[in-house]
């Protein structure tokens, strides 16, 4: 409904900035099970969340930015990532929050990192595995979510007004985005959570310490950083480096669910807006460990809003940085976030992982699958959800591995790229086929190009059109050309072009830049010769026809 | 390739199945013609099952567009979708066809003259 170069009206873009303020609420759960973790006292939780706020906001402000080196130029919230998790809470355990706030600054600098590099890692970190990390994140969404439900806060199983308070925010979610329309719609996240937290309070959900801990505090006051200290740990870096590359990963797929949504045209991902992005998000999450809070990355919940109510304008972005730095200042939100009840925040995490899910899904599919690609995935997300439901099984492994089989994510993501660099090995990226003019070549261009597109994961639609291109090419040579001997095909992919080279003795074949007219193709002797030299121009993104040591060799370029 | 020709309220239709290359253009061209010829020249094609189309393919509709017309006929087209759509944007063909989205439709613009 509003695209990020859209303004909606002030009541639209401030409504909107709330409500993403409120599902940053949802993951503003995550500091909080570090801060308990660590120990820290609900007064130590609120100042985490507070400075977190803070940061966030900077984050938000700086991905709208749409010039410079900074910034992916959409409205892309950024909040408390699942990513940094499993990490930040054996880290919140072995050293206590000094050394929660001294990694997430390293994650955040590995982030920063890896944006300056990103283009060249491209085929290492294909867009199949971004889209299982989205998916990933859809399923701890949802088991987080779940677990508050089944395990309770304290470790109780979940009472009847436990389900009732979630099952109630759910249905409100639910309800309004799928039945009603306009305002009722676009706030339904929002409205979820406000009446939600009302009926938890109600029947007595909250937690006493925590709601005590509200009244306690003043309405207004300087931000507190009387909580912050770094420490750092060389045991604790490969995980935190896996949550900085699963965070650049998390937020490439983000800015390119944003470049669909904005562009109805959109074919490949922009990578000036990708790295731009990336940056911004490594640069959030090294001030928040710096103010002293939780790692930060763009918010996939959120991204899952804008897609379902189609307000994506950037200007919001500013409204949010401005909402977080006035909340920065208000303690008692910080300790309202402390004090969401448990059942609100499982019912929103299971609304948003819907849509996390399927927009993972989404990336996932939009390239061509083969068994080894089919296999990185499946065994990446059974490896996650193996961790996710069998958390007792990595708490035993040796005290080096755990790290890494703490996160669902974390482990699902080290398997996917290990397996994505083992099974790499084997693809060629150079490949031929040869051709006999009196065969069945359309049957044997189709599987050739099918077969290799799936082994690159290739995008369908430019595996199409290299298909069509070599056939129609084939067919008018052997029409037109007097082709003698075989024909030779050779293509060669990386993840940004596809060049596909055909070469053949005989006459040869040009592709005018004019189309003959319905006339000629209908009677001149060289129309149908010509149309096709001018369809083949047309389906390429580039065209080249010439003689080579007495060979014709045509060239088709296509981007990918 | 599999050609169907039916008749619907006055209307022929015909549904090629499969490729309409320089192997089976002769023989989908020559079909078409043949039925104008015949008299039943307010003709529907529907390439809804069409996988395929080169210049030998756009040749043929062209040369039985053009005889629809000089016999006073219709031809019009649907089923041009996805790939197809895609080949007769690349031929710059799209707009040289009265091309509508379904089969009734077709058969209603071509009742009506």
């Amino acid at each position: 409904m509003y695209g990020a170069e859209e303004v909606p009206p002030p009541s639209v873009l401030w409504l909107s900035a709330v409500q993403h303020i409120a599902v940053l609420g949802i993951v503003m759960v995550f500091p909080v099970l570090v801060a308990r973790a660590a120990g820290a006292s609900p007064t130590v939780a609120a100042q985490v969340v507070s400075a977190g706020v803070l940061a966030l906001g900077l984050g938000t402000a700086l991905q709208a930015l749409a010039r410079g080196p900074v910034g992916s130029g959409y409205l892309a919230p950024t909040g408390f990532q699942a990513v940094y998790l499993g990490p930040s809470l054996v880290a919140a355990q072995a050293g206590g929050l000094p050394l929660v706030f001294g990694m997430t600054i390293f994650s955040g600098l590995v982030e920063a990192a890896l944006s300056r590099i990103w283009r060249p890692l491209r085929p290492y970190l294909p867009p199949e595995m971004a889209g299982l990390v989205v998916v990933l994140t859809g399923l701890v969404a949802a088991a987080i979510g779940i677990r508050f439900l089944m395990a309770g806060q304290g470790g109780e199983p979940a009472s009847l007004a436990d389900w009732a308070a979630a099952g109630f925010t759910l249905a409100v979610m639910v309800g309004l985005n799928l039945w009603t329309r306009g305002m009722l719609r676009m706030f339904c996240a929002l409205i979820g959570m406000v009446a939600g937290y009302l009926v938890a309070v109600w029947l007595g959900l909250g937690s006493p310490a925590e709601l005590a801990a509200i009244a306690g505090m003043p309405l207004v006051a300087l931000p507190r950083f009387d909580h912050v200290a770094w420490s750092f740990d060389l045991a604790l870096a490969l995980p935190f480096v896996v949550a900085g590359v699963a965070a650049a990963m998390n937020t490439s797929a983000n800015v390119t669910i944003f470049q669909r949504l904005n562009d109805t045209e959109w074919v490949r991902p922009d990578m000036r807006s990708i790295s731009g992005g990336t940056l911004a998000d490594g640069v959030a999450a090294s001030t928040s460990g710096l103010l002293g809070s939780y790692g930060l990355s763009t918010v996939t919940a959120s991204v899952g809003v804008i897609v379902a109510t189609g307000v994506a304008s950037r200007k919001i972005a500013y409204a949010i940085a401005a909402i977080a730095v006035v909340l920065a200042f208000l303690p008692k939100f910080a300790a309202v976030m402390v004090a969401i009840p448990g059942p609100v925040v499982a019912g929103a995490l299971v609304f948003v992982s819907c849509f996390i899910l399927i927009g993972g899904m989404q990336i996932i599919t939009s390239r061509m699958l083969d068994a080894r690609k089919t296999i990185v995935i499946g065994l990446s997300v059974g490896a996650g959800l193996a961790v996710l439901m069998f958390p007792a099984a990595a708490a035993a492994a040796p005290a080096w591995v755990r790290p890494l089989l703490d996160s669902a994510l974390v482990t699902g993501t080290v398997i996917a790229f290990g397996l994505n660099l083992l099974f790499r090995l084997g693809v060629r990226q150079r490949v031929s086929l040869e051709l006999e003019p009196a065969g069945d070549y359309p049957q044997a261009i189709q599987d050739f190009f099918t077969q290799r597109g799936k082994s690159w994961g290739a995008r369908p639609d430019v595996i199409r059109r290299a298909i069509f291109g070599v056939t129609q090419l084939t067919e008018a040579v052997i029409e037109n050309c007097a082709p003698q001997g075989r024909l030779t095909i050779e293509a060669s992919f990386d993840e940004f072009n596809l060049e596909v080279h055909v070469g053949y003795h005989g006459e040869l074949l040009e592709l005018p830049d004019m189309r003959p007219t319905e006339r000629e193709v209908r009677e001149a002797e060289d129309g149908v010769r010509r149309l096709a030299g001018f369809m083949l121009r047309r389906n390429a993104d580039r065209a080249q026809s010439a003689r080579k040591d007495g060979r014709v060799v045509i060239h088709f370029h296509f981007d990918h | 390739m599999e050609i169907m020709i039916g008749q619907s309220a006055g209307v022929s239709t015909v549904e090629p199945k499969g490729r309409i290359d320089s192997l089976t253009a002769k023989e989908f061209g020559d079909r078409v013609c043949a039925l104008i010829r015949s008299g039943a020249n307010r003709v529907v094609i529907d390439l809804a099952n069409i996988a395929y189309i080169s210049s030998a393919g756009f040749r043929a509709l062209l040369i039985a567009g053009k005889l629809a017309e000089e016999s006073n006929g219709r031809l019009v087209l649907c089923g041009v979708v996805g790939e197809v759509q895609r080949l007769f944007d690349i031929s710059a063909f799209s707009t040289a066809f009265q091309i509508y989205p379904t089969r009734e439709e077709c058969i209603a613009k071509v009742q009506a003259g």
